[in-house]
């Protein structure tokens, strides 16, 4: 087909057409005589043979036409009498055709109309009229109509015709079209008041965004320390006028640089703690120093912590970095105050000690043992004011991570017996001693001294005079145990878990009447602790206690 | 007789260790000055006793000095200190060993001894 139209030239075209407006011609003219009641018959040529139409044939025709149509049809005279009309039209009256032909159209009129559709046909008479009027319908319900009028001849006398067409639907829909655009421009009210009040939110949230972030900016930009944020991979992204102050750089030169001003001795600490805190998520925090723009590393305490959404997902990182260079100089000359206290302090300790014990040793010669005893007493109580000054101090490094330890190995059960024969000399309890197999420990030899005499001093401290004190250890897989046992006042269960905290003296009536500042179980502790063992105590009030602690053995 | 060079700004302590060591049968030497330790009157020792910090001297620098000359390298010295670090300075100035003061007497003899007997094998 497509083709065969590709293949007709313009000159054929314009034949086609030519022919066709001729054809067209001829066809309105026969209408035209058809019309004008000239012509009584015509032959129409079907596919097979001819076929002869009478105007009679389509009279009948038009008539079935007229009768099943939707629309009223009515013919009435110059008289307003209703010549013809058809089922439908009787129909929309509710009455039979019988009592409709013959009567007035005027009659069918509802009363209100009746004036105007008078005139309305009176004018018709002479031109085409339209008109829409209401019609009481079934059960009374009122029928928009459309009255079209037009005049015409019949046997040649003058008759108008009336169609009768109802509007119900067509009212209906337009209604519904009504309706509907009503809805629709309340939709559009509606969508336009939403609009303008989300606009106004989002005026609204963008003032408190530039309110919250100028607040943001001024708290940020004049809190005394550095404050950044980073994206949740750990890059930063922001840092506060004071970093900028501090580096004495400018934007441009210091982006997201932060790692480049720590001090080359703790770059690496950082890298590692910061890319942990990153990949965990949790809370970073390190001391370190930052090069400020003069070249001068200042001590700085940064914190970071993550931000995260509602689906518990870092979003952002704030941190924080707090110059504590005074701080630290401070705590500096603190520590170094406390060891020259110490070793000032221990300097006439150390004499005084030397010559009490030369005195003793003179007394021991000369055989006057009351005086020697004397002297052992006072070498005591000498022997504690060390001990005081020394606990001061390892606190002291407790408290600052600084307690060093000197490691090596060394035979655990040497050791114990080298405590146990220092003690024995001074000590009026008889120590009972029961030592399993020796092993070899790695540690700080001096330091878990320090313990096994701790635990043996305060056994003797809190026991009544001479009660027998039990020295003991066993195996217990790779690991030694040590047991200090005592048959002296014991300890309450409340307070047990306490007893290994710093300054924690055991309350009671006589707590006043036993010396110490409450620290070496604290110590011993912490001693244990830096060894990868544990330390306990198992007492019954009024029974005693068993103090003990376990350490890897090599 | 093993001789003992002894140095300590104290006098007190100078005097105490000083008895103390005659007493065990040594000879001493003892200086408030560590530096004596270099133009000793009667020779090397075969031990030296010295404090850490004393006024204008400091131990460690004595320790270095007498490790870097070849006639004294090999004399043990043994760091006396109340110096709470005393254990880390006797490994980083490789001293034979270290007494923490306030000291036991018979600690400190019975580790002279040791050091001494050992150097003589």
């Amino acid at each position: 087909m497509k083709e065969m139209q590709i293949k007709t030239t313009y000159g054929e075209l314009i034949t086609q057409i030519r022919e066709l407006k001729l054809l067209l011609n001829e066809a309105q003219e026969t209408i035209d005589a058809i019309r004008r009641g000239e012509v009584d018959a015509f032959i129409v040529k079907n596919n097979n043979a001819h076929e002869v139409y009478t105007l009679k044939s389509a009279d009948q025709t038009y008539r079935i036409f007229i009768e099943k149509m939707m629309e009223g049809a009515v013919t009435i005279s110059r008289e307003g009498i209703i010549l013809y009309c058809n089922t439908s039209f009787a129909n929309m009256l509710q009455l039979p055709l019988t009592k409709v032909l013959g009567q007035p159209f005027e009659h069918f009129i509802p009363t209100n109309y009746k004036k105007s559709i008078s005139r309305l046909i009176e004018m018709a008479w002479t031109e085409e009229r339209k008109a829409e009027i209401i019609f009481p319908g079934k059960n009374k319900k009122p029928v928009p109509v459309l009255l079209s009028l037009n005049t015409m001849e019949i046997d040649g006398g003058p008759a108008m015709s009336i169609i009768v067409t109802d509007l119900s639907f067509q009212k209906e829909t337009q209604e519904e079209l009504r309706q509907k655009n009503i809805q629709l421009e309340q939709a559009q009210l509606i969508t336009k008041k939403l609009n303008d009040e989300l606009e106004q939110t989002v005026r609204e949230r963008t003032e408190e965004l530039y309110k919250s972030r100028e607040h943001f900016k001024f708290l940020a930009d004049n809190i005394p320390a550095i404050v950044w944020t980073a994206l949740q991979d750990g890059k930063m992204d922001y840092f506060n006028k004071r970093w900028f102050d501090f580096t004495g750089k400018d934007y441009v030169q210091v982006n997201n640089e932060f790692s480049l001003f720590i001090h080359p001795d703790e770059i690496n600490d950082f890298t590692v703690l910061w890319d942990k805190a990153v990949t965990t998520g949790s809370a970073f925090e390190m001391v370190h120093r930052l090069k400020d723009g003069h070249g001068e590393y200042r001590w700085h305490f940064s914190q970071a912590l993550p931000f995260r959404n509602d689906d518990n997902v870092i979003v952002a990182w704030f941190g924080i970095s707090t110059d504590i260079d005074e701080q630290k100089r401070a705590l500096e000359k603190k520590d170094e105050f406390i060891s020259i206290a110490s070793h000032e302090l221990k300097t006439p300790v150390t004499s005084i000690k030397g010559y009490v014990q030369l005195l003793r040793y003179n007394f021991q010669q000369e055989g006057n043992s009351n005086a020697a005893d004397l002297l052992t007493k006072a070498d005591v109580q000498i022997n504690k004011l060390t001990n005081l000054i020394s606990d001061l101090l390892d606190v002291k490094k407790i408290e600052n991570g600084q307690l060093r330890y000197h490691e090596e190995k060394f035979d655990f059960n040497d050791l114990v017996r080298e405590i146990i024969e220092e003690t024995e000399r001074i000590t009026k309890h008889p120590l009972e001693c029961e030592l399993a197999a020796t092993c070899t420990i790695a540690g700080d030899r001096n330091k878990i001294g320090q313990v096994i005499t701790n635990f043996i001093d305060n056994a003797a401290k809190y026991s009544p005079r001479e009660a027998v004190i039990k020295i003991k250890t066993l195996h217990k897989k790779d690991r030694i145990q040590l047991f200090v046992q005592d048959f002296g006042l014991g300890i309450p269960k409340d307070q047990q878990a306490k007893i290994f905290e710093r300054f924690f003296r055991v309350n009671g009536e006589k707590e006043n009447t036993y010396a110490g500042l409450g620290l070496g179980l604290y110590i011993s502790a912490e001693i244990i602790k830096r060894h990868k063992g544990s330390i306990g105590v198992d007492s019954v009030q009024g029974n005693g206690s068993t103090f003990n602690f376990e350490l890897p053995i090599v | 007789m093993k001789k003992i060079f002894i140095s300590d700004d104290d006098p007190d302590i100078l005097e105490i260790l000083s008895l103390m060591l005659k007493m065990a049968g040594y000879e001493t030497y003892a200086s408030t000055n560590a530096n004596d330790i270099f133009n000793c009157p009667a020779g090397l020792p075969d031990l030296i006793l010295l404090d850490i910090w004393m006024s204008g001297i400091d131990g460690r620098d004595i320790c270095k000095q007498l490790k870097e000359n070849e006639r004294t390298k090999n004399i043990p010295v043994v760091f006396l200190s109340a110096n709470s670090r005393i254990n880390e300075i006797t490994e980083e100035y490789q001293a034979r060993d270290f007494i923490a003061k306030p000291f036991e007497m018979d600690h400190l003899l019975k580790k002279i001894s040791t050091i001494l007997s050992g150097t003589t094998v």
